[in-house]
Order: C-alpha cells, then sequence, then structure tokens
C-alpha cells in the first residue's frame, strides 16, 4: 500500500473532489427518479469517462454506483415507487410511515442505515479485498441453489395478506421467471411466439410495474387527494440525525444486514436487490417486533437500506481482485476499468496501486457525503408528497414509462412494465403483496440454473454433489430454520389480529 | 402586420433549414445511431464505443451508442433489420450469435441474413479453452488424454446454447470424438468463477475474456481456434497446430438495414476505414484484447456466409 499522504494528495486534487461531488449529484437524481436504476446511472457515465484520466474517472462511477442506490430510498419511502429495484423492499415499511407522516423519520433511518453498510463495505474493501475474494469462488452451482431456495423461504412470512397468496403471488413470479429462451437447450419457453420474449420477463420493468405503476393505479382510484393523510404540514422539526433511541432499536439489524450486503455482494451475479431482501427478511425473523414489519418498521427500512449499500462494496472486491463482477452494476464498471486499461487481478493493486487505493478511500468518503447530501435534498423533496394526486399520477406514470425505456430503448419493456403494473394492482386490490412474486423472479433463475447444472455436474448421482460442500449444508440448516421459525410463530401467536387495509 | 410576415419568413427560412436542406444534403448531415444489441460494459458495447469515438472525429456528426436489448439479441439486430435505410441508424451484428434466432426451426423468425446490408466486419476474437493454474493438465493433450481415459467426466464451461463457444465445443466433440459435461452460463465472468472455484474443469471464452489473466499466471489458455497465433497469446499454440482442425471465434461487425443505398454505404465504409485505420484506434483496441479483423462489403457477407453453412450442418438446423 503506498503511503497515506500520497493518496490524500490524490484524492483532494480538484478533479478527484469534483468527480465525487458530480457522482454524488448525478446519483442522487437518477436514484430518485423512479426506474432509473444504478446500472443505467453508470452506463449512461461510462463514454464520458473515457476522456477522464483514470482516477477521476472511476471515482465518478463509484460515487454514482453508492449514491443511485442510496436515493432509490427516497421515492420508495415517498411516494411508494422504488427509485431503483434495489429499493423495492425499502417500500413495505417505508411508505406507511409517510402515510402516518412520518417521513422524516423514514428517510433519516435510511439515511442513517445506507451510509453504515456502505461505509462498512468500503471498509471490507479497503482492508479484507484478496481474502473476501474467495468466497465468490466457494459458491458453485449447489451453492447457488441452495442460497436461492434460502431466499425463496422468505416467501410464507412476507405476505401481507395471508399465507396462501403470499404462496400463490410467489409461485407466480417464479412461473415467470421460465419465461424466455432456455440457456441449455435454446429453447424457447412459454415464449407464445414472441420473439420479443425471448430474452424473458426483463426484471426491472417488472418491479416498476408492480410497485410504482400499480401504485399510480391505486392512487388514481382515490382521486383529488394527496399521500399523506394526516396532517399536512410538516409534523415537527426536520431532523439529519436518527435520535439515540432509534439507533439502539436498529443497531443489530445495521450490523446483521451489513453482513448479509457484504457476502452476497461478493457473489457474482448477485445484486442488491438480494441482499436487500434476503437482509428484510432476517431482521424480520430476529426482531422482537415482527409484526411491525410491513407496517412501518424501521428496522424493516434499515435492512433493506444497510444491505442494499453495503452490497455496492461487497461487489467491488470480486471485481477488483479477480476481474468478476458481484453486481450487474459492477459488471458495467468492469467495463470502465477495462478502458481505463486498469486490468483487474491481484496486480491491480501492486502495478496500479495509488490509483485503487484513492478509489476505494473516495469511495468509503462518497458513502458518509451522500447521506449529508441527501438529508438536505430529501427535506425539500419530501414535500411532493404534498402534492395533490392529479399531479402525482401523471408524474409517477410518465417517470414509470421513462425508466422501462430507457433500459432496453425498446416499447417492449415498457408493454412489460403496464402488463406488471395492471397486475399488481389487481393484486393490491385482493390484499395480494407483489413482493414474493420480485423475489421469484429474482431468485427463479438462479435456482433453476444451479439446480440444473448440479445435475449435469454430478453425472446423475445428485444427493451427494449437492451435499458435500459445507456452504450447502449451511445453507440447508438455515432454510429449514427459516420455515420453521415461519411455522413457529405463526402457531405461537396464533390468528393476527384482523389488519387493516391501507389504501392511498 | 409586418412583424407578422417577418415572423413568417423566420420560420419558413427554419422550415427549410430542418427539412430540405437533409434531402439535398449527403450522408452524414445528422446523428448516427449506432445500435448494440447487449447491454452496457460488456464486450460489443465496449468496441461500439471505441469505434463511436473515433467515427465521431472523421464524420464530423456525433455518434450515439444505444444499447437495445433483449430477445437474446435480436430487439438489437431486429431494429437495425428494420430502420430506415438512410444510414442514419446501423448497429453491430455478432456472429454466431445471430444465426439461431432464424436458423432453428423452433424459432419462427421472418428477418434472417437477408434483412442486412453488411457494411464491415470490425472484430473476430477467436475462442479459446483456459484451465486453471494449478490445473494437472498444462497442455492440450494432457487434457485430451483424461477426456478420453474418463469420458463424460471432465467439465466445460460454456456461453448458453447456439454460442460461439458452444458451437466450438460441439465441432469438437465431433472432431476429435470426446465428450464433456456441458455446463451453460449467461456470462463469462460467472463461468470464469467456477473455473477459478474449482466446479467445472475447462472454460470456453475468447482471446480478450483471460489473455490478461493468462499473461498474469491465474489460468492457462490451452489453445486458440484460429488460424494462426494470437498476437495477444503468442506462447499458446492454435488447435490446428495440435492436430485438432478447427476455427472458431465470435465476431462482431457492422450492419445497416438491407437497400441501403451504394453511395451511403460506400461513404459509410471509407468513414469506417479511416477510423480503423488510425493507429490510435489500434492501439486502443491492442490494449483491449481486441483482434482487428477487417473485411469490407461482400467480402463480408461472404464470411457470414460461410459461418452459416458450418453451423447448420453442426447443428442440424
Amino acid at each position: 500500500m503506498p503511503d497515506l499522504i500520497s493518496i490524500l494528495s490524490h484524492l483532494f486534487s480538484l478533479s478527484a473532489v469534483l468527480a465525487i461531488v458530480a457522482g454524488i449529484g448525478a446519483g442522487l437524481v437518477v436514484g430518485f427518479l423512479p426506474g432509473l436504476t444504478a446500472n443505467m446511472a453508470i452506463a449512461l457515465l461510462l463514454p464520458v469517462t473515457f476522456v477522464m484520466p483514470p482516477t477521476p474517472a472511476l471515482l465518478l462511477l463509484v460515487s454514482v454506483y453508492a449514491s443511485a442506490i442510496y436515493a432509490g430510498s427516497f421515492s420508495a419511502i415517498l411516494l411508494h415507487t422504488p427509485g431503483t429495484s434495489a429499493s423495492a423492499a425499502t417500500v413495505l415499511d417505508g411508505f406507511p410511515l409517510t402515510r402516518r407522516g412520518q417521513s422524516n423519520r423514514a428517510l433519516r433511518i435510511a439515511t442513517f442505515s445506507s451510509m453504515v453498510g456502505g461505509a462498512a463495505s468500503a471498509l471490507c474493501l479497503l482492508f479484507l479485498a484478496p481474502p473476501l475474494s474467495r468466497i465468490s469462488l466457494w459458491f458453485g452451482p449447489a451453492e447457488y441453489f441452495f442460497l436461492a431456495l434460502f431466499g425463496l423461504s422468505v416467501i410464507g412470512s412476507l405476505s401481507t395478506g395471508g399465507v396462501a397468496k403470499g404462496l400463490l403471488s410467489g409461485a407466480l413470479g417464479l412461473l415467470f421467471s421460465t419465461v424466455g429462451l432456455d440457456l441449455d437447450s435454446g429453447y424457447p419457453r412459454f415464449c407464445f411466439g414472441f420473439s420479443d420474449l425471448h430474452s424473458g420477463l426483463e426484471f426491472v420493468p417488472a418491479v416498476i410495474g408492480l410497485f410504482s405503476m400499480s401504485q399510480a393505479l391505486v392512487m388514481a382510484e382515490a382521486s383529488h387527494q394527496s399521500i399523506r393523510r394526516k396532517d399536512i404540514s410538516v409534523i415537527g422539526r426536520w431532523r439529519i440525525f436518527p435520535r439515540l433511541r432509534e439507533v439502539k432499536v436498529i443497531k443489530t439489524t445495521v450490523m446483521r444486514s451489513s453482513f448479509f450486503g457484504i457476502l452476497i455482494g461478493i457473489l457474482p451475479g448477485a445484486g442488491a436487490d438480494i441482499s436487500s431482501w434476503v437482509s428484510y427478511n432476517e431482521a424480520r425473523r430476529f426482531s422482537r417486533r415482527p409484526w411491525r414489519f410491513g407496517k412501518g418498521s424501521i428496522e424493516g427500512i434499515a435492512a433493506s437500506e444497510t444491505a442494499n449499500n453495503a452490497n455496492t462494496g461487497g461487489a467491488l472486491i470480486p471485481l477488483l481482485t479477480l476481474g468478476i463482477p458481484g453486481s450487474p452494476s459492477a459488471a458495467v464498471l468492469l467495463g470502465a476499468l477495462v478502458m481505463q486499461g486498469l486490468v483487474p487481478g491481484h496486480e491491480i493493486f501492486d502495478r496500479h496501486a495509488s490509483i485503487i487505493y484513492t478509489v476505494i478511500i473516495g469511495f468509503f468518503l462518497a458513502n458518509l457525503l451522500m447521506g449529508i447530501a441527501g438529508m438536505y435534498a430529501t427535506r425539500h423533496l419530501s414535500h411532493i408528497t404534498r402534492l395533490p394526486n392529479y399531479i402525482l399520477i401523471p408524474v409517477i406514470v410518465f417517470l414509470s414509462v421513462i425508466g422501462a425505456y430507457s433500459l432496453s430503448h425498446s416499447l417492449v419493456s415498457v408493454a412489460m412494465m403496464l402488463a406488471f403494473g395492471f397486475l399488481g394492482f389487481l393484486m393490491r386490490k385482493i390484499n395480494m403483496s407483489p413482493a414474493p412474486m420480485i423475489l421469484g423472479l429474482i431468485l427463479g433463475p438462479f435456482a433453476e440454473k444451479g439446480f440444473r447444472q448440479a445435475l449435469i455436474l454430478s453425472g446423475g448421482d445428485l444427493i451427494p454433489y449437492l451435499l458435500k460442500s459445507p456452504i450447502s449444508l449451511i445453507l440447508i440448516a438455515l432454510t429449514f430454520l427459516s420455515v420453521g421459525a415461519t411455522v413457529w410463530f405463526g402457531i405461537r401467536k396464533g390468528p393476527k389480529p384482523a389488519q387493516k387495509k391501507e389504501k392511498a | 402586420m409586418k412583424k407578422r410576415v417577418l415572423g413568417d419568413l423566420l420560420f419558413l427560412c427554419l422550415f427549410v433549414v430542418l427539412f430540405a436542406v437533409p434531402v439535398q444534403a449527403d450522408w452524414p448531415e445528422k446523428p448516427v445511431k449506432l445500435i448494440v444489441a447487449y447491454g452496457a460494459g460488456g464486450g460489443s458495447d465496449i468496441t461500439a464505443r471505441l469505434l463511436a469515438q473515433g467515427l465521431e472525429k472523421v464524420i464530423g456528426q456525433p455518434v450515439v451508442v444505444v444499447n437495445m436489448t433483449g430477445g437474446a439479441g435480436w430487439v438489437g439486430w431486429g431494429a437495425i433489420a428494420g430502420a430506415k435505410t438512410d444510414g442514419y441508424t446501423i448497429g453491430y451484428i455478432n456472429v454466431p450469435n445471430l444465426f439461431a434466432g432464424y436458423l432453428d426451426s423452433r424459432i419462427k423468425r421472418s428477418e434472417n441474413l437477408g434483412s442486412f446490408t453488411l457494411i464491415m466486419n470490425h472484430i473476430t476474437d477467436p475462442c479459446v479453452w483456459a484451465v486453471r493454474a494449478d490445473s494437472p493438465y498444462k497442455t492440450l493433450a494432457d487434457l485430451m488424454g483424461a477426456i478420453r481415459k474418463s469420458p463424460g467426466q471432465l467439465s466445460i464451461a460454456v456461453h448458453g446454447n447456439g454460442g460461439d463457444d458452444h458451437l466450438a465445443y460441439l465441432d469438437m466433440e465431433r472432431k476429435a470424438g470426446i465428450k464433456m459435461k456441458v455446463v451453460h452460463n449467461n456470462s463469462t465472468a460467472i463461468s470464469r468463477a467456477q473455473l477459478l472455484g474449482g466446479h467445472v474443469d475447462v472454460l470456453a471464452a475468447n482471446v480478450c475474456e483471460v489473455f490478461q489473466q493468462h499473461q498474469s499466471g491465474e489460468l492457462i489458455v490451452l489453445g486458440v481456434m484460429a488460424d494462426r497465433r494470437s498476437p495477444f497469446l503468442p506462447d499458446v499454440p492454435t488447435f490446428r497446430e495440435l492436430g485438432y482442425d478447427l476455427a472458431w471465434a465470435s465476431t462482431r461487425g457492422i450492419a445497416a438495414p438491407a437497400g441501403l443505398p451504394d453511395r451511403i454505404a460506400a461513404r459509410l465504409s471509407d468513414a469506417l476505414a479511416r477510423v480503423i485505420e488510425s493507429s490510435e484506434h489500434r492501439a486502443k483496441a491492442g490494449q483491449l484484447g481486441l483482434t482487428l479483423d477487417v473485411v469490407y462489403g461482400a467480402k463480408y457477407r461472404e464470411m457470414v456466409q460461410r459461418e452459416e453453412q458450418h453451423i447448420k450442418t453442426l447443428m442440424g438446423w
């Protein structure tokens, strides 16, 4: 590691500071706008960075990455429209708080958690990257299969409207995830002759549809109103930092979610979405107040937001050390590294040490700065919940369409988004949560691919192959615990008190 | 009143400038859209952005890279085929990935090779087989010996049915009479993680995806499926040298919709040639491990048709 003085002098040069500030600004805007994902933010800035020197170029991109994931929570909390798909789990508890006029509380928890999660992942990246990167290699097909199963075990407990509806929603998600060309055989599955479906039902349009578009429809039903039910004026003083009391409630959740976020970040292919859902479920399982989840639990917000930001640093670990991106956004960053002539691998830390360490420390700083910038921005931004629905609805629909289109530059994605929007609306009418469906859509392909690859590699002797690694055994145990705990708590607590129906 | 007339005149002038001039003038008079059928940050995207940078300078117009993803590539390729024949929408086609979409009878697609005007092949990235640095197989001969000894026991990670890695494996299977377990991944990064983690024995990839790891000793490239050795892997023999007569690669070239006027095609081709002949472009491509293989117009079409025939027989399509 080169000396600290030279790194700091690189970091506090004008170009580096400008890059971080610009990155945070761009990330906050893109993250806040529903549908514009962190991926896209990085991809849009990629060509800009080609003409920049490596240090500011990478600082710009990692700052955008961190702050876009963070800012996704703003619209998730304020409008029930996750700004990036990684914040979908934040909707479940963030929006109910907004409805009660406590958006400030939700936002400061989200900010605090994002900063801690992001900063923790940056520290891991700085000090532990080479050993941690080995984790990404331990996970073979069998381990991925069991990881996906573990994730899917959440479904039973995620269902707000009864277990049966939750399972149905999850099963539909799994079914949707099978649409498209089969990777192994090239067979078009459930495409019904539409070649546009060959790449499958895309995940991002599904999230935009199920959460954002369906929200616009729900709001359209109850016209001439605004989101916030209670007293319109901002309640109390705008607090930037969470209260000590709140920190005490969420501290274990934040620590646990940082762990899950970083771990899942390290795994190739599994991105911030999975981190956030897995942590959400674990927070609920270990919580002393599990009944508050889905109704405005600050632990729920903390779990989701800590994990999705912890994922960012985690995803950079195998990217820098092995050239294996730990998340879809990191895959775009790989393009940036390659274009800058920085070859990921062990030697990047020797040959380009001053660049890499400057970028990592800059990433750490960006995680702190984004929170400060975010809390000042949301102070004004949270007034949008006071806007009447006849303004908000068109804005949400407009952004949903833009978001879906910008992903693939094709109207097919927009059509998918609209279809999921109507589906989400109908589901919410019968009090069926869209969250299990999202989970099925994300995890289905992981489970299927893992299982089929294991089947091939085992040569037909499947069970010994699946059980040969300790990681698989741990994941199986966790899955049984997860399902068992859900059943146990369900029996012990007896029938839940009748749930109030929430309507916007 | 006078003002009104003046305003109308101005409007008329504007109208003339906006609409009349482009019809009269020659290509290029406005920004050019360069479609890439895969996502940002990937190999095709990087190639496209590199080209766009140079092309902007040569034609004096912005060149906008548009990633149109989905449909196993055909959302983007379909958009190229269906674009106006004015030369302002061009894009990359990827051979052999293009073929499965219309040759495979399970997929009924109306577009085919005839839907494109082929302008120029840009990159030919040969297929390679690689193993881990601590693998017991240090040469292709070692590996083939082990495969023959226990057929169907060793595994190889490839990139999707009908992709170049898979086709290369099938060809090898036929020509060398071998059998392996084939695992499909949707990204080479995941295949590489499976190789390094010891979950599979062989990685099928392309030169630009592994040459740096080969140099740094993280993995060993056993052979290159090309007519001659790759400049990026001078110490690695070709499969031909080792007695296996095959050559496979992933190629990326520029296409426009069928029926592009010859005049525009020629100008486009000239502009592309100026970009690709520049030392700056060559240096950058070299840095990225991209093997330039520039083939124009009719020759390019012949090259693609040859591959098409090759694949038809191999896959039985």
